[in-house]
């Protein structure tokens, strides 16, 4: 049996109850901390806490080599470990469907992921966003300047009154890097603004910690403040309801006269 | 004033008149004679004195070319001559005839407008007097001939009238078939072919600095029995004083070599792809000082005091002290320290050098030999290093330590002198790699750094540079991304020669605009619709992009491209480079995020589709080759056949040439390594040989393994090839 069990947003505490108790039922434990990580804790916490042994595994560790995870699965019952929810924006649908092939039965335990969190904690309606897309650093993609998938996917939800969640590039265990690297999101609004310089963005900062931050701005305006601690993401909102207006300018300190209300 | 000041006057003031200018090169088969031929021209200039001349190899100025006695990089030198009552500025370049220095030769063509061919009269037109002319010819360079050694047919073969006019005009004939040969798909050429009527073709001897040509007998009223008689006296001396050397090749140049204002008109076509109708195109084509500043840099020597010179070709505008100019395939400018014109092997500063002369320049830092150089920005000139590809590599190690900074720097110094000189520092293992034409070259190379910088060196055996190519064409292949959410489907063929010449030639680059480029292409039988989705190129690859419309594969693109070179420069048989593959990319499926189809992902999946493509199309591994040239007595001839056929060689054919038996041949140049000291004892010193750089073949099947697993043992690869590879 595999399952894969999300860890949720911040720290050891993240995890479902129902998690918990799957990931102490486990035999064992694998984690990959390389999409995403919990900023609140650490794998050694996080094993002492769940008192489970936790084997974290690389890139290649995961996509190119996960046969002795499956070949475990085969006998043991196996928990495999993200942050947030594991088949949200990680993919690792890719290894579910190789243990199906292998005739191994498997399990998802949700976690809470960014993308809910977002919803709940700008009061943008979840039936409002269109698709999603990350911006990444400069140097990570091949193109000059904001990758076209970023500006198109805005550009589309905004053409159709959509909200856009737009996730910021992380790099752990990169190998540019010595140090694991978080995209703030002054730093994605900065890249924003050379395209969008007026167009409303909402950061979303710390969801799931005790002191989670949301705060609205322009690109140029919000490239110059200081929004803390990672993990962020920009939202960059559509057309608004009005009920949607009232949240952003309460929960998020939005200019009404910036928002487009419908 | 000292005349040699006054020389430098006169150059300066003439230097301004263009059409009073000859930019030449002096070119031929080793040892046939150039560089006694340019001394005798040199003093007759008054440059250097006339007794010494012959003996004082002026032009060869570093001491191993004077120990060798064989010149080994081109070197400059500007003077003057008085040719039917105007002076004339004649900037003149002395260039190597050994096979392993071609790189020098094809520079110093991209400077001059003639080329004065020297072919010795008993050995008459050599395989490097091809390799010359063909380089002449490519670059729009018009060629004239010097017919030298005449003395030897008189006095040592003695000759008689009759044999000698038949020899001579036999000489004349075959440099006439070769220059027919490769003018004749050239619609800018008219007929280059030389004549003694036209007085394009001029005969003597450099050693007893003694010439006649068609006008000069009917100036001097010299006919060819006073010639034969004084010669076969002795008396050339006054051979010399009646009809000396230098004014019967100086008049030929001035009278049949064209000025830069006839020349660049129809070179700068040749040799630059920018837009024709613009207005620097039009500057270039005048010779226009006043335009922008272009210089074609086609040298780059170290002077112990002034530090690095640039010298080429100044195409238009002046060159002077304080210009802040552009090079090419670099960013920001270079400040111009100093200018210069040569004489002799020494630099002369002058205040300008304008449009139309050749020019040392120093400050330019970013500068290589190939680079252009401009006020403007530019379309670079075509480039000028891509008939020789490097054949031998050897390891160059410090013997101390302390050293190795130094070493790095000059390794570096020496790839920007030699561009056909590769470098690979390995900073890590100290152990550096230096690849060129062939054993000389690098022996010569590894004894500059030893000698001129005191750095003593270990090098390695010399390795020879192989080549992967696939045979066959292949079906279309999936890559898949370590992630499995990215695809790539790729097939290859092996291109056609042409097709692969013509990228070699640089006559389809990815630099030129894309409607030419087009062109070309079709032009070497590639078809309109696969012409028209080139993507990229790289060395004699091309990728086809045949997918249509799919979302984010422009910005994967350049993913896709550093997956695909990485994979052609290490080919999947033993990490050479793959040459002369033509891939097509039919489709691609991306994730939507460029999070999950970034660089980790992309570049391995394009570089799996590549090499099971390539695997899948046969490839299999190429051996350098080089053609061999025999020249021996009859009763050795058999030993010599012998020493191409034990190298894995091939024996074309056998002939006789005057006394001699001409071998021609080919042979691996892996196995041609010591050949110089084998064949010598062979056949007791007897032979003289050339080798010509002739090529990648593909090894026979029973030695691809062996080759194969020994490469890859010594680059310290895992000795069991890929598992689909199961045709070696």
């Amino acid at each position: 049996m595999l399952t894969f069990i999300g860890l949720g947003l911040y720290d050891e505490r993240s995890i479902t109850v129902e998690g918990q108790r799957a990931l102490r039922d486990a035999n064992r434990a694998y984690a990959e901390f390389y999409t995403s990580e919990l900023i609140g804790t650490s794998v050694a916490d996080l094993e002492s806490h769940h008192d489970v042994d936790i084997e974290v595994r690389d890139r290649a560790g995961v996509e190119q080599r996960p046969e002795d995870i499956l070949d475990a699965a085969e006998d043991e019952d196996v928990a495999f470990l993200t942050a947030g929810d594991t088949m949200i924006s990680t993919t690792h649908v890719d290894l579910r469907l190789r243990a199906h092939e292998r005739g191994i039965e498997t399990r998802v335990v949700h976690g809470i992921t960014a993308q809910t969190a977002t919803s709940s904690l700008t009061g943008l309606q979840n039936y409002r966003f269109g698709k999603a897309t990350t911006l990444p650093f400069p140097y990570a993609h091949g193109a000059d300047g904001l990758p076209a998938s970023v500006t198109e996917t805005i550009d589309d939800n905004r053409a159709d009154g959509l909200h856009t969640v737009v996730y910021l590039d992380i790099k752990i265990g990169h190998d540019r890097t010595d140090a694991d690297e978080y995209m703030t999101a002054d730093i994605g609004a900065e890249l924003l603004a050379e395209e969008y310089p007026d167009l409303v963005g909402v950061v979303v900062a710390r969801a799931g910690s005790p002191d989670p931050l949301v705060e609205a701005g322009t690109m140029t305006d919000l490239a110059d403040r200081d929004f803390g601690d990672p993990l962020h993401l920009l939202v960059v909102p559509g057309d608004c309801h009005l009920l949607e207006a009232d949240a952003l300018v309460e929960l998020a300190g939005a200019d009404r006269d910036t928002l487009d209300i419908v | 004033m000292g005349r040699r000041k006054k020389i430098v006057q006169e150059c300066e003031r003439l230097m301004d008149e263009p059409e009073n200018i000859r930019n030449i090169a002096i070119a031929a088969h080793v040892d046939h004679g150039k560089t006694t031929l340019s001394d005798n021209l040199l003093a007759g200039a008054g440059m250097i004195s006339d007794e010494t001349a012959g003996e004082q190899l002026a032009m060869d100025t570093e001491e191993d070319e004077q120990e060798r006695g064989i010149t080994i990089d081109a070197a400059n030198v500007s003077m003057t001559h008085e040719y039917e009552g105007t002076n004339h500025l004649i900037n003149l370049i002395d260039t190597p005839g050994h096979v392993d220095f071609g790189g020098d030769v094809t520079r110093a063509m991209r400077a001059v407008d003639g080329a004065l061919v020297v072919v010795d009269a008993v050995e008459g037109a050599m395989p490097q007097t091809e390799t010359v002319l063909r380089q002449a010819l490519r670059e729009g360079v018009k060629p004239t001939l010097f017919i030298n050694k005449v003395d030897r047919l008189i006095s040592e073969l003695q000759e008689g009238p009759e044999e000698m006019q038949q020899r001579l005009l036999s000489v004349i004939h075959d440099v006439n078939e070769l220059i027919r040969g490769m003018t004749q798909d050239m619609d800018d050429i008219e007929d280059w072919t030389v004549s003694v009527e036209d007085g394009t073709v001029g005969f003597g001897s450099a050693l007893y600095k003694w010439g006649v040509s068609m006008p000069s007998m009917q100036r001097t009223g010299m006919d060819f029995a006073e010639i034969m008689e004084l010669e076969r006296s002795d008396k050339r001396q006054e051979l010399h004083e009646k009809t000396p050397l230098s004014d019967v090749v100086l008049d030929m140049v001035c009278e049949h070599f064209p000025n830069p204002v006839d020349a660049q008109p129809r070179r700068i076509p040749r040799v630059w792809r920018g837009d024709a109708e613009s207005d620097l195109a039009e500057q270039m084509r005048l010779v226009d000082e006043s335009g922008e500043v272009v210089l074609m840099v086609t040298d780059i020597s170290m002077d112990p005091h002034a530090g690095e010179i640039a010298s080429g070709r100044v195409f238009s505008g002046s060159l002077e002290k304080g210009q802040e100019l552009y090079v090419s395939g670099t960013a920001g400018k270079n400040r111009i320290q100093s200018v210069g014109i040569y004489m002799g092997g020494e630099r002369e500063e002058v205040d300008q050098v304008p449009a139309g002369n050749i020019a040392a320049v120093t400050g330019l830092k970013d500068a290589i030999a190939g680079s252009t150089v401009s006020s403007t920005e530019m379309t670079p000139f075509e480039s000028i290093e891509h008939i020789s590809e490097p054949v031998i590599t050897k390891a160059v190690e410090a013997e101390n330590m302390d050293d190795l900074p130094k070493l790095i720097e000059t390794l570096r110094q020496v790839s920007k002198e030699d561009p056909t000189i590769q470098i690979e520092i390995n900073e890590d293992t100290g152990e550096h790699l230096i690849s060129g034409q062939g054993e000389l070259h690098l022996e010569v190379i590894t004894q500059r750094i030893e000698k001129n910088q005191g750095i003593p060196v270990i090098t390695g055996e010399p390795i020879v540079v192989f080549r992967e190519q696939p045979q066959e064409a292949s079906a279309e292949v999936e890559g898949i991304s370590p992630n499995r959410h990215n695809r790539f489907y790729i097939s290859i063929e092996p291109m056609g020669t042409e097709l692969v010449d013509t990228i070699k030639m640089g006559e389809a680059s990815m630099d030129m605009p894309e409607q030419d480029r087009r062109e070309a292409l079709q032009e070497a039988g590639m078809d309109k619709d696969t012409s028209q989705n080139v993507e990229t190129i790289h060395g004699t690859n091309v990728l086809i992009d045949d997918t249509k419309g799919i979302q984010h594969l422009n910005e994967t693109m350049e993913l896709v491209v550093e997956g695909l070179e990485e994979a052609l420069d290490n080919g999947p048989l033993a990490n050479e480079p793959v040459q002369g593959t033509l891939m097509r990319l039919h489709d691609a499926r991306l994730h939507e995020d460029t999070i999950h189809r970034g660089p980790a992902q992309v570049i391995p999946a394009v570089r799996q589709a590549v090499h099971n493509a390539l695997i899948d199309g046969t490839i299999k591994m190429l051996e350098p080759m080089q053609d061999v040239r025999i020249d021996v007595p009859n009763d050795h001839m058999g030993a010599a056949s012998g020493e191409i056929q034990g190298r894995r060689g091939r024996v074309d054919d056998m002939y006789q040439e005057g006394d001699l038996m001409v071998v021609e041949g080919i042979a691996p140049v892996g196995e041609m390594i010591g050949f110089a000291s084998d064949i010598r004892s062979a056949t007791e010193g007897r032979a003289s040989w050339n080798t010509e750089n002739a090529g990648f073949e593909v090894m026979s099947d029973s030695l691809q393994r062996e080759k194969i697993m020994e490469i890859r043992e010594r680059k310290g690869m895992k000795l069991e090839l890929p598992e689909i590879v199961d045709y070696i």
